[in-house]
């Protein structure tokens, strides 16, 4: 009795464990640290869990929604989402939220900070203390030194969403380096199909 | 006769729709393709609080690992304007086909528009493998080679980011010498096809 009640468990464990949603097989979760806080990244558990938020809207009005291209341009590597988790997990360089604060507020992807797009697009004193923490050395108002800029991941909402293209672009335009630039395309919206962990972040103090 | 005019004036502006409502790009609204010999106008759904629902919605998908971006170096991954550019120009003129590798069930039930059905079990088929390469324009030569110089360009898909039944299939036919050069992988599938709310066909 005893016994059967073992192999019960033992079977019972195993299948428990093939109903695992792993991000690759053997790797259920990662963790990334962010400003002195650990989180773990994971795909959602919940049996029969389906996106209801309004990520699932499949229709935003054009404008200013569009679909965005594959690339921003050909020397933009465009990642998706273990190229993103490896990004992340290994701090290879600045994980860049683009959306405006209110999109970045409600839910983000953890280790992301919030710069939106539109700080890019002109000078202004948050423009140049941003480029300062990429480590872009400032020579004067139009020159700058990218010798020692870390490498930049970008997302937005999803394949709709140009706010990510557009602060790419803005910083080729200042000259930053293309191959330090990467995009995540599928954004909020394929990463939270793929039930991957979101944040609602904190607010700053 | 005035309620028949308005009637034919209303049938007239339905049939018309320019589908601006929700646009594809900045410039294209819709395109048109060809499924099993019907014109086809693939535009998005212009209802802005549609959500997607049912089997494509569904989360929680174990023992499906999240794909690459890439399959390899040689095989270029497109988003959705890629794949459309390449329907328009390649499908249409029948340079290039669109395949779903999904099983014969999940497309005769919706598929993208222009799609013809290899489900990819077919790459441990020989003798079906040789009458798909022969279709995709693959002479073989005696020593059991193909010569490849008619290929078409083939853009694949499958169910999403997390199936990885497209780099599986990809894979087979590099193996057997598909050039690179003509196959697009269309990572985010049918998934990404549906939540975008673009047109689907059924093949019933």
């Amino acid at each position: 009795m005893k016994l059967s009640y073992g192999v019960a468990l033992i079977v019972s464990t195993i299948l428990a464990n093939a109903e695992v949603v792993e991000i690759t097989k053997g790797v259920p979760s990662i963790t990334v640290e962010h400003d002195g806080k650990t989180y773990k990244i994971e795909r959602s558990q919940v049996k029969n869990s389906y996106l209801t938020n309004t990520f699932a809207l499949t229709s935003r009005p054009s404008p200013p929604f569009f679909i965005e291209s594959f690339s921003v341009n050909k020397n933009i590597e465009t990642y998706g989402e273990l190229e993103v988790l490896d990004f992340i997990s290994k701090k290879k360089g600045v994980f860049i939220d683009a959306r405006l604060e209110n999109w970045y507020k409600k839910s983000a992807i953890p280790a992301a900070v919030n710069i939106p797009f539109k700080l890019f697009l002109k000078e202004s004193k948050e423009r140049r203390e941003a480029l300062k923490s990429f480590g872009v050395k400032e020579r004067s108002s139009s020159e700058f030194d990218f010798t020692e800029a870390k490498t930049l991941l970008f997302y937005c909402n999803g394949a709709w969403c140009g706010q990510s293209p557009t602060a790419i672009n803005a910083l080729i335009d200042l000259g930053y380096p293309e191959e330090k630039m990467k995009y995540y395309r599928g954004g909020m919206q394929a990463w939270q199909l793929l039930g991957l962990t979101t944040i609602v972040p904190e607010e700053k103090k | 006769m005035k309620n028949i005019l308005i009637l034919i004036l209303i049938l007239i502006s339905a049939n018309a729709k320019s589908y601006n409502k929700v646009k594809i790009t900045p410039d294209i609204s819709y395109i048109y393709v060809y499924h099993k010999g019907k014109a086809i106008k693939i535009h998005r759904i212009q209802d802005t609080k549609n959500k997607l629902t049912g089997e494509y919605a569904l989360l929680y998908r174990p023992n499906k690992y999240i794909q690459p971006i890439k399959i390899s170096n040689d095989i270029q991954t497109i988003g959705e304007v890629e794949l459309l550019k390449f329907m328009k120009n390649k499908g249409n003129s029948r340079e290039g086909v669109l395949i779903d590798i999904r099983s014969k069930k999940e497309y005769q039930k919706e598929c993208i528009p222009s799609a013809i059905n290899i489900p990819a079990e077919v790459k441990d088929n020989k003798v079906k493998l040789n009458k798909i390469f022969k279709i995709l324009g693959l002479v073989k030569n005696s020593d059991g080679t193909y010569n490849t110089k008619k290929a078409l360009d083939v853009a694949i898909y499958c169910n999403g980011l997390w199936c990885d039944k497209s780099s599986i299939f990809i894979k087979k036919l590099i193996e057997l010498g598909y050039p690179a050069e003509k196959i697009l992988y269309y990572r985010g599938g049918f998934q990404m096809w549906k939540i975008l709310g673009f047109t689907t066909v059924t093949n019933r």
